[in-house]
């Protein structure tokens, strides 16, 4: 049974006792959450930009108003639902004197000395998937190819991959494509801005002609192929040859354009890589920054994970003609 | 009249692979999907090698190669699939249809020009 990978994920930390800023470092650092705090008046700014978070600890009176971060939880909740609240306080660790109302907008209560049993609700919230660490690996393998071979003399930095609980969607071009194996089934994302593909085309550095950048199709189509790629190499390393589909269930996946927001109908978590395409000798190009998203929303039984076994005849390099 | 058709849905794929090959001294056309591709080789019966993904919207790849022998009954084309699939059976199922090679992606034109020219007799 393959290890299972060592994911983080991002918090969003609205606190405004600075005695309790050092014990929060500690226990997100034990955790494996990577905090980020933001100012008061810049928290639901945050909130809509997505910064692909997978949760939220707040203070019972947050920007020192008594109560304040209850009402910050309403709010929050109406607009990112999705996104457990951790909330703290300084009485005790229960739901004493908070409203039905508010006890609904909250996933878990704490107090700053009792933390740590806060470790079982990131479980249950947070990190209630795990993945194996073959194909956490296999993903960022495949995914760095793909797009090593579609840019020209540059450079593919990905970085650890994390727990996304959000459901925005980054940039104005995203694909979606369907996964099907043995032991799951969902979808993958790549999401990125037009403006960091734009570049790419206009400096000559893919296999598109520079002029073939004013036209947004071509950008898709590059996105498109990118998204092919990684695809066909998730298939061949991961889903057994001869796999047939028996399972017909699906479900439908909402995209609301207003508010950038896609559902995949669970509240299952997201597996999260952000790829960033560099041009060292130009640090005048803006870089191309890439999210890539995995949804295992109809199936997901990581303990049959398998990856194909190849035998040696089979080997031939991509790109090398195999000639019947 | 063309040497070779390159039939992929992908623009990104089809500008690749044939700004390539004309770079290489070779004549192409291009198609963007299976369906389209039988139209093209029916207008262009002299085209000598055809390069084919096997993913593609509205007849894919496998399915038009086995309908160039079938139905339009030129056995002579070369056909050489390019495509990411990498599954034995798709394989078995392409030499049945009487393909010549399989290339998985990305494209490496070096490594494949010497015997694309040898197939179209350049």
């Amino acid at each position: 049974m393959d290890e299972d990978a060592k994911l983080m994920s991002k918090v969003l930390v609205l606190e405004s006792d600075p005695s309790c800023f050092d014990r929060l470092k500690v226990f997100c650092e034990k955790n494996d959450l990577s905090g980020l705090t933001v100012q008061p008046d810049n928290a639901m700014a945050v909130m809509r930009s997505n910064v692909d978070l997978g949760g939220i600890f707040l203070s019972e009176n947050y920007d020192s108003k008594v109560r304040g971060g209850l009402l910050m939880a309403r709010k929050i909740h109406t607009l990112r639902p999705e996104l457990p609240i951790f909330l703290r306080r300084d009485s005790s660790p229960t739901f004493d004197g908070i409203t039905e109302d508010e006890r609904m907008t909250l996933s878990a209560v704490f107090t700053i000395e009792d933390i740590d049993s806060l470790r079982p609700k990131l479980d249950e919230y947070i990190f209630s998937r795990s993945y194996p660490n073959d194909l956490v690996r296999g993903i960022a393998e495949i995914t760095v190819a793909a797009l090593a071979s579609q840019f020209k003399d540059l450079e593919v930095e990905v970085a650890a991959p994390y727990i996304v609980r959000d459901r925005l969607i980054y940039g104005e071009i995203f694909t979606l494509i369907p996964l099907e194996t043995g032991w799951c089934r969902g979808y993958m994302m790549m999401q990125t801005e037009e403006i960091g593909l734009l570049g790419l085309v206009k400096g000559d550095k893919t296999h598109m002609r520079p002029d073939e950048a004013f036209d947004f199709r071509n950008l898709n189509g590059l996105l498109g192929e990118i998204t092919n790629l990684v695809w066909g190499a998730f298939k061949n390393r991961y889903m057994a040859y001869g796999h047939q589909s028996t399972s017909a269930s699906q479900v439908p996946l909402v995209i609301n354009h207003l508010h950038r927001y896609i559902s995949f109908g669970s509240d299952n978590p997201q597996l999260c890589f952000k790829y960033t395409v560099v041009d060292k000798s130009n640090p005048a190009l803006v870089p191309l920054v890439m999210y890539q998203k995995f949804v295992f929303n109809l199936s997901w039984s990581p303990q049959d994970f398998a990856e194909n076994q190849t035998s040696v005849e089979d080997l031939v390099s991509s790109g090398e003609l195999d000639l019947f | 009249m063309a040497q070779i058709l390159v039939v992929d849905d992908s623009s990104t794929v089809r500008n690749e692979v044939g700004d390539f090959l004309k770079a290489s001294g070779l004549t192409v056309s291009f198609a963007i999907d299976g369906a389209d591709g039988l139209v093209k080789l029916k207008a262009d019966p002299a085209i000598k090698l055809i390069l084919c993904d096997v993913n593609m919207p509205n007849m894919d790849g496998l399915t038009m190669s086995e309908k160039v022998r079938s139905e339009l009954k030129n056995s002579a084309v070369n056909i050489i699939m390019l495509t990411t699939e990498n599954s034995p059976v798709m394989k078995e199922r392409g030499k049945a249809a009487g393909i010549k090679g399989w290339i998985v992606k990305p494209f490496k034109g070096d490594a494949v020009i010497a015997t694309f020219k040898k197939l179209v007799g350049a």
